[in-house]
């Protein structure tokens, strides 16, 4: 998450002559980030990025800690003034409020009363302060509130005393709203005027009537707020299950600051300091009377946690070798405690860092990034080099797309999720939260987003060719589906024979034995689709849709089982071919490809036939006459092409145009 | 013989002029100029007239045979220009129809080939994945953020007993319990095979895939595409990742690119980094197109030791690194391509692809 930070506030809690842009880069370095250094009118303000499991950055107070604790390391004096409570006088039980708490829901609860607060506008200092990390100052109590939460990261929280019936809370989970007996979840407005439905199990309080007066964590009711007519404040600091406030706080989509703060777990300690804060703060700035007696409910304080590590440990995964008295140095200056036995390390834990320092690597990375990981050398790993993967796809896939686009094709990229409408329902993948129903299921053709494709350049005049290769999804019980990588294309305004020439040709590229079968199939004209065969099996489809555009596909795994890398061998004829063109009528339907595979297959004399043109009714073929031991004379020629003009006005009716 | 000289001349002229071809003007040529042609005649007579006269004729002469000769010339090289066939050269030529490959193949290319040449083995995970693979044993907490309905994809079916919720895998990080269990299956004396752990196959993963993640808006798509890296053996310190980030740079990027970590945080890392390059434009001394000298590249880390037993991997034999990136990212950066809303990466319009 990103924090402002004033460089005025930030100096109030250390000494250093580092100038702001020394103190970002040094920041920046080894520890949270800093995106910007703004200007102010209330001078420098640092942007920075603290990652989610440093909420004890989250604060002034706290990023004075580690730029406290990095200066050093670039030579640069610096000071830390720990901030200090107040003498507090933490009970169990007080007076002025009786507070019944699930502690699985509220590891410490903290509230004080304070009596005679007069509301009014709050001292420059402050406004100033407030305004230079994006907080609109209202008035002193609420100003307060956001003050110490910016300053040390701890969201606080202030009620009107005297709008809590009987002075009495029960904290508890809202009840479900599924088995709610009232039927649907408790409702409650927050003071911001929102009325919320809650889904059940979100932290709440209660008050003596019953009524909800604070969604826990994060806002509290608008029935229990502060207002300028407010004598009596009770002040309360908190720390909740981080859990509870993420899920009610993304479920109602009511992200507020404190819950931000309160879903990353912030320390339970820091809760004295807040309190201590607010008490200091309400009594120099509504003249407050807080009572001696704090109400402190904390069954389980912290117990310094210790991790051990190995110097060996801290070696071997830095690549440099550091000295016991460094690594100590560094960090005790983040407020760990250490202790030496031989190669041993014992560290304690500061309560501020309990909930991300577990593991002797967690340890690495604190004397890995004060040392600066951009001092360490850079080097190649040496060693043994892995398998390759046998039977790997990459160098066909990408074979087969550059074919394709050295035949004037286009590669898309489409939305592998796709609508409702263009696959059957019962059978694909569903996800459960699309982001609309445009991008809900998992597609099982390709076909439907390449129709697509070509319908997105309705407008282009020109003949264009668009492909993709991409999975397709087939659903299996109970295992994750059968991901198939498919290759697809669409030609728009090309000639039937042009498109199918572009599929002939990539097929010859690779090398594949192929025959072409008319079958018809859903969603192409009759009559006008063909299956791709090779050695028995279906490898792909071609043909012209419904919709005039001509689509093929192929399934690549089938079509790389088929392929080969290289042709295979035949010798180079020793006697010369006799090249022929030759016309001939055709019936009307009669199908030419089953012409030349008569021609073809006719006799071994007959080395090749290609159609070189098409005139109404008329093809003319161009005929290889080759024989393999001899040269052919003009009278054996003769012989094979009589016979052949008898067989095909046999077979198809076929007669020799004059 | 004056006179007779000037009418040579002309009527010389007249039959150049009047010349239909090449052999035409070379008979003409031998008419006159020939060694018995009509003006050496004259000049053997010469040698009759008076003194002056003779001076004179034989000037006239010479004049005459060079006015012939330069007018023979013009009129040969005449005759050539316009027996030439014409032809414009400048004329343009018929471009055979050119495709593109889309720009993430491209990228995805590269990228691999740079890899490949230090040892790394490309590979491919499923995109549909379990949560198992997805996070659980990326040693993600249970209410990781990542984890939940807002971030993630999650497929409407039955969770699965083991490996829990069905989902699409928002990064490539997937597929590292997956290359670790793929390379001890293919050595499955791995770790069990004494105290030289011998029969262990290091891994230099590269696996490059599509990802889904629950995000739309100018700088996010919902599908898009990542490389990840991992590398484990034994002994593998920051410095060999720093080693293999700035390799990467440098042949990727260019020669004089080079990465820097600073400290960031991932649940299956640790410690986790985020990684800079330096600025392209300024080299680093800073400008308005960089944060001072230095451009996000993305994450990294050493591979968590949780992450390795939950590959099969012994954490105190081995120590790993890895990256995950996004292939769009350092595509644009490379290219400095300003696209204002990435989801035209992935529209098929052609007025865009053509241009790549």
């Amino acid at each position: 998450m990103d924090i402002l930070i004033p460089d005025k506030w930030l100096r109030e809690f250390l000494k250093t002559k580092a100038t702001p842009r020394q103190i970002a880069n040094c920041l920046s370095l080894c520890g949270p980030s800093v995106e910007r250094l703004n200007k102010s009118q209330y001078g420098p303000v640092y942007l920075i990025e603290v990652t989610t499991n440093r909420v004890d950055s989250v604060s002034v107070y706290g990023i004075a800690r580690e730029v406290a604790a990095i200066l050093p390391r670039f030579n640069i004096k610096v000071s830390l003034h720990p901030i200090k409570p107040i003498n507090l006088d933490l009970n169990k039980k007080v007076k002025y409020l009786k507070a019944g708490v699930d502690h699985n829901l509220c590891a410490r609860f903290t509230a004080v009363l304070i009596k005679n607060v007069s509301i009014k506008t709050s001292p420059d200092w402050m406004k100033e302060r407030l305004m230079a990390v994006g907080v609109r100052p209202l008035n002193n109590v609420i100003d307060i509130s956001n003050y110490i939460m910016h300053e040390i990261g701890q969201p606080v929280h202030t009620f009107d005393y005297d709008k809590i019936a009987g002075h009495r809370m029960i904290l508890r989970p809202a009840r479900n709203a599924s088995h709610s007996d009232a039927g649907g979840g408790e409702k409650i407005t927050t003071l911001d005027g929102k009325t919320f439905t809650l889904p059940g199990g979100d932290i709440v309080i209660e008050d003596g009537s019953g009524r909800l007066i604070d969604l826990a964590g994060i806002m509290g009711g608008e029935n229990s707020a502060v207002d300028e007519n407010t004598k009596n404040v009770l002040l309360f600091v908190q720390t909740y299950n981080p859990m509870s406030i993420r899920r009610t706080s993304m479920s109602l989509a009511h992200r507020t600051e404190a819950a931000v703060l309160f879903e990353k777990g912030p320390d339970p300690e820091l809760v004295t300091i807040g309190i201590s804060r607010g008490i200091e703060l309400f009594t120099k700035l509504t003249g407050g009377k807080p009572e001696k007696k704090i109400l402190d409910l904390y069954p389980n304080p912290y117990k310094a946690k210790k991790v051990e590590v190995d110097i060996d440990f801290i070696t071997e995964r830095l690549g440099v070798l550091l000295s016991k008295g460094e690594i100590s140095k560094t960090l005790k200056a983040l407020g760990f405690e250490t202790t030496w036995k031989g190669k041993k390390l014992t560290t304690s834990v500061p309560s501020w860092r309990a909930n991300d320092i577990d593991i002797p690597e967690d340890i690495v990375e604190e004397v890995g990034r004060i040392y600066g990981y951009h001092n360490l050398p850079s080097e190649l790993m040496t060693g043994r080099l892995p398998q390759s993967l046998s039977n790997s796809p990459f160098n066909f896939e990408i074979k087969v797309k550059r074919f394709l686009k050295g035949a004037g094709g286009f590669e898309v990229y489409t939305s592998s999720l796709v609508s409702k409408d263009s696959l059957n329902p019962k059978v694909a993948l569903r996800l459960k939260n699309p982001l609309g129903p445009e991008t809900e299921y998992l597609r099982m053709s390709l076909a439907p987003s390449l129709i697509e494709a070509a319908s997105q350049n309705s407008g282009e005049k020109e003949s264009f060719h668009l492909f993709e290769m991409a999975n397709i999804y087939i659903p299996r019980k109970g295992n994750l589906p059968d991901e198939e990588m498919y290759l697809a294309g669409i030609f728009s305004n090309y000639s039937y024979r042009q498109a199918k020439g572009v599929i002939e040709s990539l097929l010859e590229e690779l090398n594949v034995k192929y025959f072409f079968e008319p079958e018809d199939s859903q969603h192409f004209i009759p009559s006008q689709r063909l299956v791709i065969k090779s050695k028995g099996n279906e490898i792909g489809q071609f043909g012209v849709l419904e919709n005039g555009k001509i689509y093929y596909e192929f399934y690549v795994e089938k079509l790389r089982n088929v392929s080969a890398e290289i042709g295979s061998y035949k010798p180079i004829p020793k006697y010369p071919a006799q090249i022929e063109d030759i016309t001939l009528n055709l019936p009307p339907k009669t199908k030419v490809g089953e012409v030349m595979a008569e021609i073809s297959n006719f006799k071994f004399q007959i080395s090749n036939v290609e159609l070189t043109g098409i005139y109404k009714d008329s093809y003319t073929f161009r005929i290889w006459y080759q024989d393999p031991t001899k040269t052919l004379t003009d009278k054996e020629v003769e012989g094979v092409r009589n016979k052949l003009l008898k067989n095909l006005k046999e077979k198809f009716g076929a007669t020799l145009r004059n | 013989m004056q006179e007779e000289i000037i009418n040579i001349k002309n009527e010389a002229l007249s039959q150049i002029i009047e010349a239909k071809s090449k052999n035409e003007l070379e008979d003409i040529r031998v008419i006159y100029l020939g060694r018995q042609g009509r003006l050496n005649k004259l000049t053997k007579e010469i040698k009759n007239l008076g003194k002056d006269e003779r001076k004179k004729a034989g000037f006239l002469i010479n004049e005459s045979k060079n006015t012939i000769l330069r007018l023979l010339v013009t009129q040969r090289n005449k005759l050539q220009e316009s027996a030439r066939e014409w032809f414009d050269p400048t004329t343009p030529g018929i471009k055979p129809k050119r495709g593109r490959l889309h720009l993430v193949t491209q990228a995805i290319e590269e990228i691999k080939s740079v890899f490949e040449k230090i040892g790394f083995v490309r590979v491919r995970y499923p995109e549909v994945e379990w949560d198992f693979l997805a996070f659980g044993s990326l040693n993600f907490t249970k209410d990781h953020p990542a984890r939940d309905n807002w971030e993630t994809f999650f497929i409407d079916t039955q969770a699965h007993p083991t490996y829990g919720p069905m989902l699409l895998t928002p990064h490539t990080s997937s597929g590292q319990v997956r290359e670790m269990w793929r390379v001890r299956s293919t050595s499955p004396s791995t770790l069990s095979s004494g105290p030289n752990g011998s029969g262990f196959i290091p891994i230099r993963m590269i696996n490059i895939a599509k990802c889904f993640r629950r995000q739309s808006d100018v700088s996010h798509v919902p599908m898009f595409h990542q490389f990840e890296g991992l590398v484990i053996d034994r002994e593998i310190s920051m410095v060999h990742l720093k080693g293999t980030l700035d390799y990467f740079a440098r042949n990727f990027f260019g020669e004089d690119r080079k990465t820097r970590l600073r400290p960031y945080n991932f649940p299956f890392t640790e410690p986790s980094f985020e990684v800079d390059i330096n600025c392209g434009l300024c080299k680093g001394k800073g400008c308005k197109f960089c944060k001072a000298g230095w451009h996000e590249l993305g994450g990294a880390g050493m591979v968590h030791p949780t992450v390795l037993k939950n590959g099969g991997i012994d954490p105190r034999k081995y120590t790993g690194f890895a990256f995950g990136w996004g292939v769009e990212r350092v595509m644009m950066m490379k290219s400095g391509l300003e696209i204002p809303d990435i989801r035209l990466l992935y529209s098929s319009d052609l007025r865009f692809l053509k241009q790549f």
